[in-house]
């Protein structure tokens, strides 16, 4: 599967590879931000480079909420990509005023439900180019009842 | 002053795991193109686009067009292009030729759909699949489409009360139509009991209501006016097309995820364009990639209210002897889903149905037909076609 591996799905997260190199790096350190536009303040999900609204490329890294509840989630049991495994709860995760898509980690199916609170939990993917470490954004259910 | 434009030939090949290269799809696809309209030989034809989406990873191949016009023995003289926006590629290529067209800028083009999905090995066919959402914010998490339009069928039940049942009804009636296909992936029909009864995909989707991972192709020639009648004696005439995007990524979508927007404000251009209503529709080839798709469509084309999906196929409408025949050829679900190839499939049918030629899958005076052709819940693709011109 090296053939595969060679231009696989995640992203390359290194400032040689991407503007927002700066996210990976504080999810990496546990922390959950986005982008808040330097010259209008709005935030977005996900981070972006460019403001529509006022047209700036200049942004600061701003913290979100640690705790989210689930908007929405399906739970994929089979058909999923090479390198990804079965069952999967794909959630559209409510964080603030943002609508974040992640996966549930470490939950049985029967114990999801919409506006289910979550937490944040930075994930830990493959390795990317050099053995660099890679981090995507994760959630867990919260500890006790919704 | 916008001329009118037809299609003028139409031709698919078999759809399904296919033992042949990408070139030998486009052969056939075109061969069945020309043989259904002989007055036309590819040194007839001024333009070529062609849909096709991800050949850089199923065929280690790019510069489309090119290849496909040395395959077919087309010398471009007014357009060489390819279109690719997923799903709907094909229809967008349509609506690149019929600019075109209309605007004068070329008088006969070709739009030959094609994609070779099946890979030796199957779980990267399916990784292939994720190019179409976000890499970085969708696909890194291991998205490809049929998560995404569970959450519009877990809302749509959540929402108006829609059962199992009636997503199951998809998967039989486009199953049983795509029996009476002999170009569809599949052709021995299902009850709804086999749907149901069959694999979990992704909750609460299930195998036979989710279209498979197919090989195949398909082309129509377009042609302006006086043309397009010297060249057929029935052309099928554009009346009209629409198209409108939400948004790309999951979350820039409705935050009901069972409402489209974008659909309806394709299908009002299309309507309006056209002078019809949605009630004027005779025979549509809806993308019904996943059940719920073909139901949100129903609401969204106008063909019922809001909600009333499940209850409109439940109650026949969408079948022979309905409202309006929905997926005659057997849509995604029947037929399987070769990306480039969908949309200008949709239009070969429309092509056989108004004419008359669609033999045991025949709309009784079929007049006017639609398609929709989407890539993702919030990009939407309508077009309109009558046996009448404007
Ligand atoms: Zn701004």
């Amino acid at each position: 599967m090296t053939y595969v591996r060679a231009i696989d799905p995640l992203p390359l997260e290194s400032p040689d590879h991407t503007k927002l190199h700066e996210f990976y790096a504080k999810l990496a350190d546990g922390r959950l931000t986005t982008t808040a536009c330097a010259g209008c303040r709005r935030t977005a999900w996900p981070p972006r480079g460019f403001c529509p609204d006022c047209g700036s490329d200049r942004f600061e890294w701003v913290d979100l909420p640690r705790e989210g509840t689930i908007h929405a989630f399906t739970i994929q049991e089979a058909g999923l990509p090479a390198g990804f495994a079965a069952p999967r709860v794909f959630a559209i995760v409510s964080v603030g005023s943002h609508r974040i898509f992640s996966i549930v980690s470490g939950a049985d199916a029967g114990q999801v439900a919409v506006g289910q609170r979550v937490t944040f939990q930075p994930l830990r993917v493959a390795d990317g180019p050099k053995e660099s470490p890679r981090w995507l954004v994760g959630f867990t259910l919260s500890e006790g009842k919704a | 002053m916008m001329r009118n434009v037809a299609l003028v030939g139409a031709g698919v090949t078999k759809f399904g795991v296919r033992k042949a290269s990408y070139r030998d799809l486009i052969w056939e696809a075109g061969k069945a193109c020309f043989d259904s309209v002989p007055s036309i030989r590819p040194r007839d034809v001024d333009g070529l686009v062609v849909g096709s989406v991800m050949p850089e990873r199923t065929a280690f191949q790019s510069h489309i067009s090119s290849l496909a016009a040395e395959a077919l023995g087309i010398k471009p003289s007014t357009l060489s292009a390819r279109t690719e926006h997923m799903c709907a590629s094909g229809t967008v290529g349509i609506r690149y030729a019929y600019a075109f067209i209309a605007a004068g800028l070329a008088d006969v083009v070709m739009v030959l759909g094609v994609e070779k999905l099946n890979q030796p090995s199957g779980d990267e066919a399916i990784l292939n699949m994720g190019t179409g959402v976000d890499r970085e914010w969708e696909a890194a998490f291991g998205l490809t489409a049929p998560p995404c339009f569970a959450l519009a069928a877990q809302r749509h039940m959540a929402a108006y009360g829609t059962t199992e049942e009636q997503l199951a009804l998809v998967g039989v009636k486009n199953h049983t139509h795509a029996s009476k296909n002999p170009n569809a992936h599949f052709q021995k029909g299902a009850t709804v009991d086999q749907v149901l009864c069959s694999r979990m995909i992704s909750t609460p989707l299930r195998l036979f209501m989710c279209s498979p991972i197919t090989d195949g192709a398909a082309a129509v020639v377009l042609a302006a006016d006086d043309r397009a009648r010297d060249l057929t004696d029935r052309p099928v005439w554009i009346r009209g097309t629409g198209q409108a995007l939400d948004g790309f990524q999951l979350t820039s979508l409705h935050e009901d995820y069972a409402h489209w927007p974008a659909l309806g404000r394709a299908a009002s251009a299309a309507y309006r364009m056209a002078g019809i209503t949605a009630r004027d529709v005779d025979v549509a080839e809806v993308h019904d990639c996943f059940a719920i798709a073909e139901l949100i469509a129903y609401e969204e084309l106008g063909f019922c209210a809001k909600g009333e999906g499940g209850r409109f196929v439940e109650t026949g409408r969408s079948d022979y002897g309905g409202d309006v025949v929905v997926n005659p050829r057997g849509g995604l679900i029947g037929c399987g889903h070769p990306l480039g190839a969908t949309g200008v499939a949709q239009a070969a049918e429309i092509w056989s149905q108004l004419r008359s030629e669609a033999g045991a899958r025949q709309t009784p005076d079929a007049a006017i037909g639609l398609t929709h052709n989407n890539s993702g819940m919030g990009e939407h693709v309508v077009m309109i076609y009558g046996r009448e011109p404007a």
